[in-house]
C-alpha cells in the first residue's frame, strides 16, 4: 500500500493532476471523479513464465527440453519431397530466396503438392512445436474456475493462459521477463516511437487505494516515448491522447490495497505488442497494482482470436521468422488451433479464441485531452473523435515484422 | 606616425543625457578630470567577437540563409564576464583553421551561382575575368558591414589583388571575401580613439557605433548606425541619444539582452555540464539546451517583452517550458507549440531564476547538489562578490560523504575549520536554503531519508527556502547595483576601476528611479559619457590614417597653432 507522506502530497500538487469534470460516458460510469492517475506504458509483452534458473533458452520447469530447437531445415525440405540437392540449394544463402515469378520464398512450398505452407498450413505435416509442460503460468482466471488452468507463481489457482501453453517454448516468446526476442523487438519498436499507449485510471472515492468505482482506460497517444539517460523510458513526460477508431480499451472495477481488479467494458481492443498490431480481447479483465514507486504494473487478460496471431507472423516474412526463431510456421498454426479454448458462440462452437494475458508496466506520465489543452479528468471513450482508421493491411503487418527483425534479413 | 600625447586635460562634460526609453532626464556622472590627448587615431582595444556576434554579423550582412558551420574557440571568463576576457583573447592556429573553414564556406554560399545575382551589386564586364571596378563595389559594400567601418584604400587594394588571382571573376571575388572574413578587423572588435577638435581623446564614431550595437543588439552596426558614425552624429550627445533610442526601441534589443544574460549568468557552463545518469536519468543534452533556453526566454519575456522590474526575476513563478523541461519539473506540458509559458503554483517552492534548472543544475555536483557552489555563484554573479579558492590542505571527505546525514550537518562540521568558515559562513546559508532542489533542480523534501532544513539567516534576517532567498535577492539593493556594473563592464570590456564608483552609484540610483527597467538601463548606460570613456593602453598603436582623418588632424593642428 502506498504511504501518503507529505512529500507525496506536494508532488501531487506540483504535478497538477486534479479531479476533473463529470462526464456521462460510457453508460454506468461513476458520476463523480475523486482522483485520477495517468501513465504511459513503458513495456508490455505476452505473459510468459520462464521456469529455468538462468539464460534465455535453458531447460526449465516450463520447457524441460529447453527452448524448442531449431529444425534441420534440409531435413524439413526433404521430408516435404525435395531432393537433398534441391533442399541444400534452397538453404544456400547465395541463392535467391524469393521466386522471380511470384515473389514467394522458396521455403514456402513444402506443403502437400508443393502448396504454400504459410498460406495453407494444414497442407504441412505437423512436426510439433513443443508445448509448455509446466504447471505454473502468469495470467488471470478468465473463466472464474479455479479448477482449470495453471497455478500462478505466487500460488493462485485457475490461471487461464493457453497462449502460453501453446507458444511458451517457442524462442520468440520464451525467456525471463523482457528477455525474449519477440518482446524485445516489439518493445524496442514502441520505445523508438512506433506507437505510444497511455493509461488513465480514475475513481470516484476519496482513497485511490481502496475505491469501489474505478475505471482504467488504454489509449493511443500522438506523442512519442522519450528515453532517459539510462535507456529507460523517462517518467513524467506529457502525452496527448490520439483517438483511435478501434484500438481503445476501458475497464471498470475497484481497488483494494492499491490493486485494481476490473473487467472490460464494450469493445476492448488494445494495440498489440506483436506482429499483428491489433489485440481484441473477449471476457477481458485486468489486475494492476498502483505501486508505491508510482508505477502501474500487472496483467491484462482475455480471449484473443488465435488465427490473426498466426497470420501476423507469416505475413510477408514467414521464412525469416522460421529461421530466426527456430520454428516451422505450420506448427504454430497447429499449436494455436490445438490449445484454443474459447468460442464466442458458446461452448459447442468453434474455438477460435485462446486465453491470453499481457504483462503491463507503466510509469507516471501526464496525459492530455486530444487537443492538448487540459489534462484528462477521468476515463472516457474517444472513439467517436477518431478519424476513420486505415484498414489493417498486410503492409502494416509487414512493417511490424520489420520492427521485429530489424529489417535486415533476407 | 601618430604620437600619443602624454599630457592630460579636461574632457568636455556632458551635463545630462536623456533617458532613451522613458524620456526621463538622467543625470549621468561626470568623467574624472584626467583624460588623455591625442595627435592622431590609435587602437585602444581589440576584443574577439563572440560566436553569437559572429553569427549575427554574418546573418545581418548576407542574410540568415547563410549556414555557419564552425566550432568556435572557447572564451575566457575574467572578473565574472566573458566580455572582459574577450579583450585578452587571441586566435590559436587551430582556431584560425576553423575561422578559415567557416570563411570559405560562407564565401562559397554567398557567391554560389544561385545567389550571386542578388548578392553581388554589379555585373562584371566579363565573368571569365577579373573586374576591379565591380569587385571594389562588392568589397566596399560588404567590407564596411564586416569591418564595422569603411575599408581603407589599402585594404581594398589588397583584396583586389587577391581577387585577380581567381580563375574567373566570381572565383576571385570568393577569395577576396574569404580574405575579409579572416581579417583581424572582422574577427576582432578593434576600438580606435581619435583626437576631438580640441585634441582630447575620444572614441571614433565607428567604435561608438560598434559599442552600442554590440551592447544592444549583439551584432555590428547597421547601415543607419554606420552612417551616423560617418557623419559625426555619434560625436554629439543628441546624435548618440537618437541612435541609442532607435536600437532600444527595436525588437532586436532582445538579442542584446539575451547575449548579456548569457554572459552574466554564465550559461556557457552548460557546455561542460554532466550529471550522473544513474541518479539523474532525466538529464540529457536536450534538457541542458532547454534549460538554457528557458532561462533566456524568461529573462527576455520578463524584462524586455513585459518591461518588468528586474528584481522580480528573483520572485516570479512565471517561466517557459517545453516538453522535456516539463518532465523535469514534473508538471504537464499544456501546449501544441514547442514552448509555452507556465506559472508554478505557490506551493511549488519555486522562486525565479534561482529555482530554474539552469542555476540549480549548473552550480551543483554531477551526483549531488552543492549548497556551497550555489552560494558561491549566487554572490559572484548577482553581487560581484567572488570567493577565493579553498586552501590546499582542506579535507573534503566529510563534506563529500553523502551517505552521512544531510549536507547541512556535514557543512556545519566542515565549518569548524576556521580557515573554511570565513567563506562558508557567507556562501553556505543561501545555498542551504535552496536544498529543496536536487542537482537537476527537481523538488525533494528528504535527503538520505531525513527532512531537509531550508532555514537560513541572510544579512541577519531569518529566511526559509528558495522563496525566502528570492525575496532576499529582490530586496537587496546590491543586486540591481551589480547589474548596472555588469552591463557597463560587458559593454566596455573592462572590469572594476575604483574611479568609476561615483558613476555606478548615480547610474544605480537612476535605474532605481526608473523602476528597475532593463531596456531603459541599456539605453541609460549606452548614452553615458563613461560608456565612451577612452582608456589609452600603454603601447597603443596608431591607426593608418584615412584621408578624412588626416584632414581632421590637420585642421585640429592648425586650430591649436592659431590658438598659440
Amino acid at each position: 500500500m502506498i504511504g501518503r507522506r507529505p512529500i507525496a502530497v506536494l508532488t501531487a500538487a506540483l504535478s497538477g493532476i486534479a479531479a476533473g469534470g463529470v462526464l456521462a460516458e460510457p453508460a454506468g460510469a461513476p458520476e463523480t471523479v475523486g482522483w485520477t492517475r495517468t501513465y504511459v506504458i513503458e513495456w508490455y509483452e505476452p505473459a510468459m513464465y520462464y521456469g529455468a534458473d538462468g539464460g534465455v533458452i535453458s531447460p526449465g520447469t516450463d520447457c524441460p527440453g529447453g527452448t524448442h530447437p531449431s529444425p534441420d531445415w534440409v531435413k524439413v525440405l526433404m521430408d516435404a519431397g525435395y531432393t537433398r540437392e534441391e533442399a541444400e540449394w534452397l538453404r544456400n544463402p547465395a541463392n535467391p530466396t524469393r521466386s522471380a515469378v511470384h515473389g514467394q520464398p522458396g521455403m514456402a512450398f513444402r506443403g502437400k503438392d508443393r502448396a504454400n505452407v504459410y498460406d495453407f498450413p494444414a497442407t504441412a505435416t505437423e512436426a510439433g512445436l513443443t508445448p509448455v509442460s509446466g504447471t505454473i503460468a502468469r495470467g488471470l482466471d478468465l473463466d472464474d474456475d479455479p479448477q482449470t488452468g495453471f497455478t500462478s507463481p505466487d500460488g493462485g489457482k485457475g490461471v487461464d493462459n493457453n497462449f502460453y501453453k501453446a507458444l511458451g517454448c517457442w524462442k520468440t516468446y520464451r525467456g525471463p521477463p523482457r528477455m525474449s526476442s519477440g518482446a524485445q523487438g516489439q518493445n524496442d519498436g514502441m520505445r523508438e516511437g512506433a506507437w505510444t499507449i497511455v493509461v488513465v485510471v480514475s475513481g470516484s472515492g476519496a482513497d485511490p487505494m481502496n475505491d469501489e468505482n474505478v475505471e482504467v482506460g488504454f489509449f493511443h497517444s500522438r506523442d512519442k516515448i522519450v528515453r532517459d539517460a539510462m535507456g529507460n523510458v523517462a517518467r513524467d513526460y506529457t502525452f496527448r491522447i490520439k483517438p483511435h477508431e478501434r484500438q481503445e480499451a476501458i475497464f471498470r472495477g475497484e481497488t483494494r490495497d492499491g490493486v485494481i481488479t476490473a473487467r472490460g467494458v464494450g469493445n476492448v481492443v488494445l494495440r498489440n505488442p506483436g506482429a499483428d498490431p491489433e489485440l481484441p480481447l473477449l471476457g477481458s479483465r485486468l489486475e494492476l497494482e498502483m505501486a508505491p514507486d508510482g508505477r502501474l504494473t500487472g496483467l491484462i487478460g482475455g480471449y484473443r482470436p488465435w488465427l490473426p496471431v498466426y497470420k501476423g507472423w507469416i505475413a510477408g516474412r514467414g521464412a525469416v521468422i522460421e529461421v530466426l526463431t527456430w520454428v516451422e510456421m505450420p506448427d504454430v498454426w497447429y499449436a494455436l488451433r490445438r490449445y484454443a479454448d474459447y468460442s464466442p458462440s458458446g461452448p459447442g462452437g468453434e474455438k477460435s479464441y485462446i486465453s491470453f494475458a499481457l504483462t503491463v508496466d507503466a510509469i507516471p506520465a501526464f496525459v492530455m485531452e486530444p487537443d492538448g489543452a487540459r489534462q484528462v479528468a477521468r476515463v472516457k471513450s474517444y472513439r467517436v473523435q477518431a478519424a476513420p482508421a486505415a484498414q489493417r493491411t498486410d503492409a502494416a503487418i509487414a512493417r511490424a515484422h520489420t520492427h521485429l527483425t530489424g529489417g535486415n534479413v533476407e | 606616425m601618430t604620437k600619443l600625447v602624454q599630457g592630460v586635460r579636461k574632457y568636455g562634460l556632458l551635463a545630462a543625457a536623456a533617458c532613451a526609453a522613458s524620456g526621463a532626464m538622467i543625470t549621468h556622472a561626470r568623467l574624472p578630470a584626467a583624460s588623455p590627448t591625442l595627435e592622431g587615431p590609435v587602437k585602444v582595444a581589440a576584443r574577439r567577437v563572440t560566436e553569437s556576434q559572429y553569427r549575427n554579423i554574418i546573418a545581418d550582412t548576407f542574410g540568415d540563409w547563410v549556414q555557419v558551420n564552425a566550432r568556435f574557440e572557447p572564451e575566457r571568463r575574467q572578473d565574472g564576464l566573458l566580455a572582459i576576457g574577450s579583450t585578452q583573447l587571441s586566435i590559436t592556429p587551430v582556431g584560425f583553421e576553423q575561422y578559415y573553414g567557416a570563411a570559405r564556406s560562407i564565401s562559397d554560399q554567398v557567391l554560389s551561382e544561385g545567389r550571386r545575382a542578388t548578392t553581388v551589386p554589379c555585373t562584371p564586364r566579363d565573368a571569365e575575368q577579373a573586374d576591379d571596378a565591380c569587385a571594389a563595389t562588392f568589397l566596399r559594400s560588404y567590407g564596411e558591414r564586416l569591418f564595422r567601418r569603411p575599408l581603407t584604400e589599402a585594404q581594398i587594394d589588397a583584396r583586389l589583388a587577391t581577387a585577380r588571382k581567381g580563375e574567373d571573376f566570381y572565383d576571385g571575388l570568393e577569395l577576396a571575401l574569404t580574405s575579409l572574413l579572416i581579417a583581424p578587423e572582422f574577427l576582432f572588435r578593434i576600438e580606435v580613439a581619435e583626437p576631438d577638435p580640441s585634441g582630447a581623446a575620444r572614441l571614433d564614431g565607428f567604435t561608438k557605433a560598434s559599442r552600442i550595437a554590440f551592447l544592444m543588439w549583439d551584432t555590428g552596426p547597421d547601415a543607419e548606425l554606420l552612417a551616423a558614425a560617418k557623419s559625426g552624429a555619434l560625436d554629439t550627445p543628441e546624435g548618440l541619444q537618437r541612435q541609442v533610442a532607435r536600437l532600444q526601441a527595436s525588437p532586436r534589443l532582445a538579442d542584446g539582452v539575451r547575449a548579456f544574460f548569457t554572459d552574466m549568468l554564465q550559461l556557457d557552463a552548460f557546455e561542460g555540464l554532466t550529471k550522473d545518469a544513474s541518479i539523474y536519468p532525466k538529464f540529457s543534452q536536450t534538457v541542458a539546451d532547454s534549460a538554457r533556453e528557458e532561462t533566456l526566454r524568461t529573462v527576455v519575456d520578463q524584462l524586455v517583452t513585459r518591461n518588468r522590474d528586474y528584481r522580480d526575476l528573483f520572485v516570479t513563478r512565471e517561466t517557459w517550458l517545453n516538453r522535456s523541461l516539463a518532465a523535469v519539473y514534473k508538471v504537464p506540458f499544456v501546449s501544441q507549440e514547442e514552448w509555452a509559458p507556465y506559472t508554478f503554483p505557490e506551493e511549488s517552492g519555486r522562486s525565479g531564476l534561482l529555482t530554474q534548472v539552469t542555476f540549480l543544475s549548473l552550480f551543483s555536483h554531477p551526483g549531488s547538489s552543492s549548497p556551497t557552489k550555489r552560494g558561491v555563484k549566487l554572490y559572484e554573479i548577482f553581487f560581484a562578490q567572488p570567493t577565493p579558492d579553498p586552501p590546499a590542505d582542506v579535507d573534503f571527505s566529510k563534506v563529500q560523504a553523502s551517505s552521512e546525514g544531510t549536507v547541512r550537518m556535514r557543512l556545519i562540521e566542515h565549518m569548524t575549520n576556521e580557515g573554511c568558515a570565513a567563506c562558508h559562513s557567507v556562501s553556505d546559508p543561501v545555498g542551504l536554503a535552496l536544498e529543496h532542489f536536487d542537482s537537476l533542480g527537481q523538488v525533494r523534501m528528504l535527503e538520505d531519508g531525513k527532512p531537509i532544513d531550508v532555514s537560513a539567516v541572510l544579512n541577519g534576517k531569518q529566511v526559509s527556502g528558495a522563496q525566502g532567498v528570492g525575496q532576499f535577492m529582490r530586496d537587496n539593493p546590491r543586486v540591481p547595483a551589480t547589474l548596472v556594473r555588469n552591463i557597463y563592464y560587458y559593454g566596455v570590456g573592462r572590469g572594476f576601476d575604483e574611479r568609476d564608483e561615483t558613476f555606478f552609484e548615480q547610474e544605480a540610483q537612476a535605474f532605481a528611479a526608473a523602476g528597475y527597467k532593463v531596456p531603459a538601463l541599456f539605453g541609460q548606460i549606452a548614452t553615458s559619457p563613461y560608456f565612451m570613456k577612452v582608456v589609452i593602453p600603454s603601447g597603443a598603436k596608431p591607426v593608418p590614417a584615412r584621408p578624412e582623418q588626416v584632414a581632421t588632424r590637420h585642421s585640429a593642428d592648425s586650430r591649436r597653432g592659431a590658438a598659440r
